[in-house]
């Protein structure tokens, strides 16, 4: 080996060590906090929940005898009840007609404003109004559905009593078989802003030219709609529709306020987040369960991630 | 989906609304975008006031459009209104419904009460709120930064296996988290104090905030960097004076946003702040419903006072917001 490959070989080395240091000087200190407080939980989670616990600590190693124990569960899945179709079912199954309800009305909501919007005057200020209650806290979010659903001070059962229904006016999230959909309306009512607002910014991308070419040349509302502005937020849709699951699967403040720690009477629209705030921390501690059943949610949730990071 | 930063907002829209109002001027009957060869020669004389009004004034199918759009905005914010009346007003009028008017009196007695709150004073909430999560933003923003620049630039070990971390993060409730959390901040002697919320509150904003900062760092040129390169900047210079002053748009949407999340976080500080001198606002707020009767003069003024901190954010921000919201699902 000559002189000079042997130096030009160690100064390409020191170049790299520099570059390395740099970056490690960048990177540690978020990283480090990032793997306490996120990715270390995460593990300790997913390990702890093949083992036993004794209140907070760490005991035998049990295999899958919590994720067994977790499907028998009448709280997380209430099997009679679930083929009788009959609430409460179950966080599980609830927390998934919550997705089947609340996604495909957000999303058509949002695309439906969105259009409505599109080319108004002021129509930045009606988005506004409409995106406004996606920016408050979702706890508020919880209380005002209280509130709009409340027999004497609602307003909705003021609106059923200006139409005549006298006999339909109650306090809807307590009637067990429809307190969810009562819910899931509200929850429909922040999120319809969020999918208008990605909607809105794919629809400002289309050249109105060519709108306009189109219904010159005959192409009826329809026509227009399918082959023009379809193609072109057809993208935005999968991402709205994944984000919105991911939004539902994570539900737990909204819940909290409207129905308390145990969602609703006997449980009606407990959620999964709900049952692993009471599983961790109200006694009996169940650290176990707590960590199945937000391992659950990761498992529903991770494949709609992985397809939205993988779609640049 | 690429070009977020040409959505049109109040602010940036100014060519926009001018197409806008011509297109509303000269096509009165009906929508759509006509667009009008400028003419060849100068008006001859201006319309008169009362015609441009007329002209201006949409008729027919569009503005139909119009009271539909204005009608269905207003209805989106009905539950936010009876919020707010509900909150200014005494509790025996809330009961008889906010939204009669006969014999209405507006009072502050509920926002009194709120402040004074004998289970959670919001005096005391909001101050803790600001606490947690003025640092727990601008730290996340700052180190999500120092995090992003590399990953977007350098190629290093194990840069996919961070990659996928990142996305299991994001994917992640706050509930998987929030055990071992519990048990490290029992251990360290931080759990019920400002700062152990403030780092949970960072490690776990840290998996979006470096996939947008990433995705933004990607999309801004190479050259300005390679030339201070050239010049002999050492790394840190060039991510002091090109990087951060390059991303300076990204980085307000980011401490927007994560703002906003973090004031409004419910979970967390339910789990991890449990004394009543050290609860945040929104944990404050479902203890206000009380037993029997729900007290909503006092649950709506405690909620107001929470709210109206990210909505002023919001509004007078909401360029950034919109931007950033965009940026972020749809990178």
């Amino acid at each position: 080996m000559s002189v000079e490959s042997y130096l030009e070989d160690r100064l390409d080395r020191d170049v790299d060590g520099e570059k390395l240091t740099a970056i490690l000087v960048f990177m540690l200190p978020g990283l480090t906090l990032f793997a306490i407080f996120s990715v270390g939980p995460m593990v300790y989670s997913a390990v702890g929940s093949f083992f036993t616990w004794n209140g907070f600590d760490i005991g035998q190693f049990a295999g899958f005898e919590t994720w067994v124990a977790t499907f028998q569960d009448d709280a997380i899945i209430n099997w009679s009840n679930l083929r009788a179709l009959e609430y409460p079912m179950g966080a599980l199954p609830q927390n998934l007609i919550w997705m089947l309800v609340h996604v495909p009305l957000s999303t058509l909501l949002g695309l439906g404003l969105a259009l409505l919007f599109a080319d108004l005057r002021g129509r930045s200020v009606l988005r506004s109004m409409v995106f406004l209650a996606f920016t408050t806290p979702t706890v508020v979010i919880g209380l005002v559905l209280l509130f709009v659903y409340d027999p004497q001070a609602g307003i909705f059962n003021e609106l059923l009593r200006a139409l005549g229904l006298e006999g339909q006016v109650r306090n809807w999230v307590q009637e067990p078989q429809i307190a969810i959909y009562a819910l899931i309306a509200g929850g429909v009512w922040v999120q319809t802003g969020f999918s208008m607002l990605l909607y809105s910014s794919a629809l400002a991308g289309i050249d109105p030219a060519l709108l306009e070419s189109a219904r010159v040349d005959g192409a009826g509302r329809f026509r227009r709609f399918k082959d023009i502005i379809w193609p072109l937020v057809k993208p935005v849709t999968a991402v709205v529709v994944i984000m919105s699951m991911i939004w539902v699967i994570r539900i737990f403040a909204i819940v909290y306020a409207a129905g308390g720690p145990s969602g609703g009477p006997g449980g009606v629209f407990s959620v999964l987040g709900l049952e692993v705030y009471q599983a961790a921390f109200s006694t009996p501690i169940e650290y176990s369960k707590a960590m199945v059943v937000a391992l659950i949610e990761l498992v529903i949730a991770l494949p709609m991630a992985w397809y939205i990071a993988s779609m640049d | 989906m690429t070009d977020t930063h040409h959505s049109d907002d109040s602010t940036d829209a100014e060519p926009d609304t001018d197409r806008d109002s011509d297109a509303d001027t000269d096509l009165s009957t009906d929508g759509g975008r006509v667009y009008h060869e400028p003419p060849e020669t100068a008006p001859t004389a201006d319309r008169s006031p009362v015609e441009r009004v007329r002209a201006a004034v949409p008729s027919g199918p569009r503005a139909l459009r119009y009271a539909v759009a204005i009608g269905v905005a207003l209805l989106w914010l009905v539950p936010l209104i009876g919020l707010f009346m509900a909150s200014v007003r005494p509790l025996d009028q809330v009961i008889q419904g906010w939204w009669s008017f006969e014999g209405m009196t507006i009072t502050f007695e509920n926002y009194a009460r709120a402040w004074e709150f004998q289970s959670g004073p919001m005096r005391q909430a909001m101050w803790n709120t600001a606490i947690v999560t003025i640092p727990s933003v601008l730290a996340v923003t700052l180190l999500g930064t120092m995090v992003a620049y590399p990953f977007a630039r350098f190629d290093f070990p194990l840069k996919t296996a961070l990659f996928f971390l990142l996305i299991v993060v994001m994917a992640a409730p706050p509930e998987l988290v929030a055990m071992g959390n519990y048990n490290t901040l029992r251990t360290t002697g931080l759990f019920d104090t400002y700062m152990g919320l403030i780092l949970v509150h960072i490690g776990w904003g840290m998996g979006w905030v470096v996939m947008f900062l990433r995705n933004f760092l990607l999309g801004l040129p190479e050259e300005l960097e390679e030339a201070a390169r050239i010049d002999g900047a050492s790394r840190y210079q060039i991510f002091k004076s090109i990087v951060l002053p390059y991303s300076a748009p990204a980085l307000v949407s980011v401490a927007v946003i994560q703002f906003t999340w973090v004031w409004n976080s419910f979970f967390f500080p339910l789990v991890f702040m449990r004394s009543r001198e050290n609860q945040l606002a929104p944990q404050v707020l479902p203890l206000m419903k009380g037993r029997l009767q729900i007290d909503w003069g006092l649950v709506a003024a405690g909620s107001v006072l929470t709210m109206i901190v990210p909505i002023v954010l919001f509004v007078t921000l909401q360029r950034y917001y919109k931007q950033g919201m965009v940026a972020a699902v749809a990178d």
